[in-house]
């Protein structure tokens, strides 16, 4: 085992500045479908923080594909680099100190890619590395966060930082239809950001990252799912159903790896970060693990706060934790996170 | 398998814990502990279809050990959430639990059983729950006795300090049904049949959860604990025998 593992030494989180009460989105663009209605009156998502044009109280005002791409690269400048500057005040840095620097979106494609962009924006050094995670959806943060901590070892006390930024409004498409209104009705718009160094063992500044396990379903690989909606002119993101079911069936697969590579049983994890992909999800995760409406209280809290936020859904509810005050030294914590593939993604990490 | 507080035997594929102190079994921080370690047998290496909860020598448990106190330290919280924590361990274990009381089941004791899936008695089984008038708190039997007995008893139980006989706590919904300890263990092995550990754990948590829950988070609940049941191999077994 190497000597050093990679920690994660801060958060930093930002949403877009206008709140939506989710019950008064119908009413606000002008929704008269019964259907599509009742999407909006769940309790388990109560607002949501999005980039949504002005109600002009004629129906759901139009957002070509062009505006929603520029849509996505305002956002991430805005909320991204506020939780970029969060994360790293947080661990003391500047965006001159970073050597490393991973950005993970799925809700626009943009080449150069937001790595570039923020680079530019906040005057990162010329020499630093630089990758950019597009299109892996929900489950994303531990796709990246995996390489980030490989690179953060392979580079001890180098400075790696990654970001999630994700403009989901940026992905909207209203035809009236329930496959969009599912979408529409679930997605909030937010980012996270983690600044990440391999440290000495003695160090005491955030988790270690201990290990991953990743698990894909490959018959289930059309069940999340961007499709080009032609009518529309847009890219319109398809949700199947059994999602949950998929989910729940195979979610003890790579947590069992995952804790016996690790000689861990499931009664040693004292906290669980599981990503709020929805309440069906989050649902199917308990079940089939066996963790208790408490293991899951800061996924179901980032949900009802901010509904399904993607690849910074987990990082928001590993704040949650770190806020709520209770890790105490030694603890060890499983991330999960799943999306597209379909993918189950996880971590470990130790206090 | 033994212990310093119980002893622990798989006899024919049924796990027997035997609380065993000398002072009436009562509950102290070894017996946590003890329990504890046999909670991680039963989860990570144990092939027993059921486990029975039992005591020794004519008592199940006098309930919790006052020498771990001393009126002039400060009292611990931390060891009450211990106890708590193996309450909840017994209540979720991957196995059908059954208490077998014979002799009396006192505070803790009565704790203790009220975890358990089936709980069985002798006729000379007694119960009581005197913690209240001893200026204390019942445990989580303030939460789970109430689920058996219904609000009003409840509070008459923990209030009064009552002594509850085998019959009475029959009726009241306590106990599942009163034999001698080897009838009693007979007709549980017989009652609870083949014994699915996935169904038993699943449903179990279902009905611990339904005074809590909504219908709407319920049946969330519901269906996806169904879709992890019939994706096991005894449903799946079910199925092919029944088309046979």
């Amino acid at each position: 085992m190497n000597s050093q593992h990679a920690r994660i030494l801060s958060v930093g989180t930002a949403n877009p500045p206008t709140q939506y009460e989710q019950k008064k989105i119908p009413d606000l663009f002008g929704v008269e479908d019964p259907r599509i209605r009742s999407l909006f009156s769940s309790s388990h998502i109560q607002r949501r923080n999005l980039y949504l044009p002005e109600p002009t109280g004629n129906g759901v005002p139009l957002e070509t594909q062009t505006e929603l791409i520029e849509k996505h690269k305002a956002g991430a400048l805005e909320m991204g680099v506020q939780a970029i500057e969060k994360a790293l005040d947080s661990a003391g840095l500047s965006p001159q100190e970073i050597d490393y620097f991973c950005c993970i979106t799925t809700s626009g494609f943009l080449c150069p890619g937001l790595t570039a962009i923020l680079m530019k924006h906040m005057g990162f050094r010329e020499d630093c590395s630089r990758a950019d995670i597009v299109g892996m959806g929900c489950n994303a943060a531990l796709n990246g966060l995996n390489p980030v901590a490989s690179w953060a070892v392979a580079n001890p006390g180098k400075n790696a930082l990654m970001a999630c930024i994700e403009v989901n409004s940026a992905a909207y498409v209203f035809d009236e239809s329930l496959r969009t209104a599912i979408v529409n009705s679930l997605f909030g718009d937010g980012s996270a950001a983690i600044a990440i160094r391999a440290e000495p063992l003695e160090s005491k500044q955030g988790p270690q990252l201990f290990g991953f396990n990743s698990h894909i379903i490959t018959p289930a690989i059309g069940a999340m799912r961007f499709d080009w909606d032609s009518d529309a002119g847009k890219w319109s993101f398809f949700l199947d159903r059994d999602i949950p079911y998929v989910v729940g069936a195979n979610a003890e697969k790579p947590v069992n790896r995952l804790l016996k590579a690790h000689g861990l049983k499931r009664r040693d994890i004292t906290h669980w970060l599981v990503h709020s992909g929805g309440k069906k999800v989050i649902d199917a995760v308990k079940y089939n693990i066996g963790l208790s409406a408490h293991d899951v209280r800061h996924t179901t809290s980032v949900l009802r706060d901010h509904g399904n936020i993607s690849s910074a859904s987990v990082l928001f509810s590993y704040q949650r934790l770190l806020e709520e005050g209770a890790i105490r030294t030694g603890d060890w914590a499983i991330m999960m996170t799943m999306g597209p593939g379909s993918t189950i993604e996880t971590a470990l990490l130790k206090w | 398998m033994t212990h310093k507080s119980l002893n622990y035997e798989e006899r024919d594929g049924v796990a027997f814990i035997t609380l065993n102190r000398p002072d009436g079994n009562r509950i102290n921080v070894q017996m946590v502990s003890d329990l504890t370690d046999v909670c991680d047998r039963l989860e990570d290496d144990s092939d027993a279809s059921h486990v029975v909860l039992q005591g020794s020598n004519g008592v199940f448990s006098n309930g919790v050990d006052f020498s771990d106190f001393h009126p002039d330290k400060p009292m611990d919280i931390h060891g009450f959430n211990k106890w708590e924590k193996i309450c909840r361990r017994l209540e979720r274990l991957p196995k059908t639990t059954v208490a077998l009381v014979d002799g009396p089941a006192i505070g803790g004791g009565f704790q203790l059983l009220l975890t358990c899936d089936l709980r069985l008695a002798t006729e000379r089984a007694s119960f009581q729950m005197p913690e209240v008038h001893m200026g204390f708190l019942p445990g989580m039997a303030t939460f789970r006795l109430s689920k058996y007995v219904g609000l009003g008893r409840a509070k008459r139980m923990m209030l009064t300090a009552e002594v509850v006989d085998a019959q009475s706590a029959y009726e009241l919904g306590i106990i599942d049904r009163i034999d001698t300890k080897e009838a009693a263990l007979a007709w549980a092995d017989e009652a609870l049949g083949p014994k699915h550990s996935v169904a038993v754990e699943l449903a179990r948590r279902l009905l611990n959860e339904s005074y809590g829950d909504s219908w709407e988070d319920a049946v969330g609940h519901f269906l996806a604990a169904q879709h992890r049941a019939i994706s096991q191999t005894a449903f799946l077994e079910t199925l092919r025998n029944q088309k046979k």
